[in-house]
């Protein structure tokens, strides 16, 4: 085994071996931003090795599956590994800036301990190939979540973190359940033998089977945001702090879906899958989101809140792309997370400035910012782009390829629910973006506060590549999907 | 009502399950919602632990002349599964003290309402 190949395993070693180091250290942000930084070139030099190669497995500890944890290394698991300590450390990097302001210095270290935290809990969850390690991941990165929410001592934040952490408990409850189930059923925790002893019985116990199916998918729906479960989102993304919200909206409901996903695809593959009505639940629910996240974020007047709720209606695309249960769709769900963490990332980002330089938190104040702040106003809106879906952004090319696999599996009606939830999204995203640059009232005055520029730019540049190059990227992860 | 009582442990595991359910999701007492996820988790617990359970089997440590153990690998998953439920609660219940200090109840439907108030 090389350095580069255990790559994913020593990232989240170091993460959380430094995050119990950092509340020691005087000036926290100076050390946490090298180590994030060069974890991330690490990460990078093992993505760019190993992608498009075989998936293999890496050995925490001397036991071998079925009994030891292993790590499993595809491409899936690698681009989202990627795309979170790339956002995580240019959030940081942000936030470096900005986020004493907000919050306090004190806070800062708090912060900086629990976002370490975070992303291992999460590059756990994502590298995972046993379902009990996942679980106790999941719960690591719940109580991290809430720590980032209530870093900001107000009355609102608290509400808010109780409401996410007696939520996500029932959450994880229903996602151990599931696997107490299949571990009931099949004697394993590892997802491949899982799979191996779950084919022989598939249509004898067809009916424990799905239940176990739905208790994973209410479990991981509930932390992921799925429409009908959502209600804790909008108050805790509202009310955490710029830089948290950004990391929570644009990471944390990642990681339970891709959990959800390789469950669907390793544990019961695709042949089980297809044949309950489960798919339906799931296109039910999620086909839901879409259109009625977008008609909530539409009625917000608070600009946090309606990047929250659209946050809800995008969960419902990756969710239907899982629910269309074909290689293609999986790979879509995929693909629109590495889109919308970046996007969602950066919109909470620029958000948080306009609000640190506004000291408004409505969108009414955003009217003729655009001749103030070109620059934010302009990231602003690249990234409405790609939530409506404007060719080459990433947010059309899942659109584009959402409707494609729609088709492939015969159910053309749902195309409606795509293009409705599109007009949608425009009808939110244009109308700050008019008013931001063309309305002729003078808008607010911002003030000289110093806010990072550089990061936001990457972020935008990251955002282009990731639809100019989304054809290789879309081949990569349906081949490791199949 | 022979597979019920073949299977007590599971069925009142799954009874417990609802019970906790239920509280936490009806409730709006902090506090008793606390007490539903605590609920919950432990008939969670019971469940994994039956199914590794082996009647008149020893408990996993080696002895001289003992034929059968339990089986160690449930009892082990359910050790880290009481140590993250004890981190949630008292994260939960830190948090309750918190907000109890500022609204001065426990009642969620009372919070809300004093903050439609305020706002």
């Amino acid at each position: 085994m090389s350095l580069i190949s255990v790559a994913p395993l020593v990232i989240i070693l170091l993460l959380l071996i430094s995050s119990f180091v950092l509340p020691f250290l005087k000036k926290p942000i100076k050390t946490s931003l090298p180590i994030l930084g060069a974890l991330t070139l690490y990460a990078w030099i093992h993505g760019l090795t190993y992608l498009g190669k075989d998936m293999y497995t890496i050995q925490a500890g001397h036991a071998e599956p079925p009994f030891g944890i292993a790590l499993r290394v595809s491409a899936v698991e690698i681009v989202i590994g990627l795309l979170f300590m790339t956002v995580t450390t240019l959030i940081i990097w942000f936030s470096a800036q900005q986020f004493h302001r907000e919050v306090g210095e004190k806070q800062q270290k708090t912060f900086l301990v629990l976002v370490h935290l975070l992303v291992a809990s999460l590059l756990g969850i994502v590298y995972t190939q046993d379902l009990f390690n996942g679980f106790v991941f999941i719960e690591v990165s719940t109580l991290a979540a809430c720590g980032i929410i209530v870093v900001k001592n107000k009355a609102d934040n608290i509400k808010a973190a109780v409401k996410y952490l007696i939520l996500s408990s029932l959450g994880s409850g229903l996602v151990l359940m599931g696997i107490a189930y299949l571990y009931a059923l099949t004697g394993y925790l590892d997802m491949n033998y899982i799979h191996e002893a779950l084919v022989p019985i598939a249509s004898e116990k067809s009916r424990m089977i799905l239940i176990s199916m739905v208790l994973f998918m209410t479990g991981a729906g509930i932390k992921s945001a799925l429409f009908p479960m959502h209600i804790w989102l909008p108050d805790a993304h509202t009310a955490a702090p710029g830089a948290s919200s950004a990391l929570l909206s644009g990471l944390v409901i990642k990681a339970p879906a891709v959990y959800f996903l390789k469950v669907c695809v390793m544990v019961y593959g695709y042949n089980m899958i297809n044949q309950t009505a489960f798919l339906q639940l799931i296109l039910l629910f999620s086909g839901t989101g879409m259109i009625v996240g977008s008609l909530f974020a539409r009625t917000q007047k608070n600009m946090k809140r309606m990047i929250a709720y659209s946050s809800v209606a995008q969960m419902g695309y990756i969710f239907f792309g899982i629910g269309l249960g074909t290689p293609a769709g999986m790979a879509i769900a995929v693909y629109h997370m590495l889109g919308h963490g970046v996007t969602k990332a950066t919109l909470f980002l620029v958000a948080s400035t306009f609000i640190d330089k506004l000291k408004s938190y409505e969108l009414s104040s955003l009217k003729g910012v655009g001749r103030e702040m070109p620059f934010e106003m302009a990231v602003f809106t690249l990234c409405g782009f790609s939530m409506v879906g404007i060719p080459i952004l990433p947010g059309f090319i899942s659109k584009w390829n959402l409707a494609l696999a729609t088709i492939e599996t015969g159910q053309v009606w749902l195309l409606a629910i795509i293009l409705v939830s599109s007009v949608l999204n425009a009808a939110y995203y244009f109308p700050v973006t008019i008013n931001g640059f063309f309305s002729d009232e003078e808008g607010l005055k911002p003030n000289d506060n110093h806010v990072a520029k550089a990061p936001l730019a990457v972020l935008t540049a990251l955002l282009v590549l990731l639809g100019a190059l989304s054809g290789p990227i879309l081949k990569l992860i349906e081949a490791a999907l199949t | 009502m022979s597979i019920l009582l073949d299977n007590f442990i599971e069925v009142g595991s799954i009874i417990l399950f609802a019970i906790g359910f239920t509280t936490l999701l009806v409730h709006n007492n902090l506090i008793k919602k606390i007490i539903g996820l605590n609920i919950m988790d432990t008939s969670i617990f019971l469940y994994f632990i039956s199914i590794g359970y082996i009647d008149e089997a020893h408990a996993p440590i080696f002895k001289e002349g003992v034929v059968q153990y339990v089986n160690p690998v449930p009892s082990g998953l359910m050790l880290t599964g009481i140590v993250v439920a004890v981190s949630v609660t008292a994260f939960a219940l830190a948090l309750t003290i918190r907000l109890h200090s500022i609204y001065g109840t426990l009642e969620l439907d009372e919070i809300m309402k004093m903050r439609e108030e305020n706002i």
